[in-house]
């Protein structure tokens, strides 16, 4: 029972707690993925870190490595992927300038 | 799995369930599933530490890339069919 890696565990619980609030609080599509791409994949990170700690294998230590390296890759693409997908599906009042929709218009 | 994580993550997996199960539209839905599995692959992070094992810590690679072929693909599917 290692403090650091129980301090690491128990702060990456508490940032995925905190984006499944954010998903149930926030107010449209945008601000909720937001709240589920980025508090998610850091706690995935501290946890993995703590759980190296804590296992001390050679094989975890690859292991969790490579998973959080496929996760800090995989996320953003999907999180972009989705708002792509679902900026045309659903009206939402935009803050500024809706830029992509200025990029296609301006190019032939 | 000590109580602090267990109700940590509960909270997290209630949160996303809610938006799983009543997102208004289908993009909504799709982030819920997106943020419960990445629930449960902290909760098999977590399990495998407290059992001071890394056996069953291979499942949360096949786990994490299970859910970025997922949510691409439930991308794709809205992006042409429209939500």
């Amino acid at each position: 029972m290692n403090v650091a890696s129980e301090v690491l565990i128990i702060a990456g619980c508490a940032l995925t707690a905190i984006g499944g609030i954010g998903v149930v609080r926030f107010r449209d599509v945008y601000s909720r993925m937001h709240a589920a791409a980025k508090a998610p994949t850091l706690g995935l990170v501290l946890v993995a870190i703590g759980a190296a700690i804590e296992i001390g294998t050679m094989l975890a230590y690859t292991t969790l490595i490579l998973v959080v390296i496929m996760q800090l890759l995989s996320s953003p693409v999907g999180a972009h992927a989705l708002s792509r997908a679902s900026r045309r599906q659903i009206d939402i009042e935009m803050d500024a300038v809706d830029e992509l929709t200025r990029d296609e218009q301006s190019s032939p | 799995m000590s109580a602090v994580e267990l109700v940590l993550l509960a909270i997290a997996a209630t949160g996303f369930m809610y938006r799983l199960l009543r997102g208004p539209s289908l993009p909504d839905r799709v982030v819920g599933l997106d943020g419960l599995q990445s629930v449960v692959v902290i909760a098999i992070i977590v399990l495998a530490a407290r059992a001071d094992s890394g056996i069953t810590i291979e499942t949360v690679l096949v786990a994490v890339l299970v859910g970025f072929v997922g949510t691409t693909a439930l991308s794709r599917f809205i992006e042409r069919r429209g939500g």
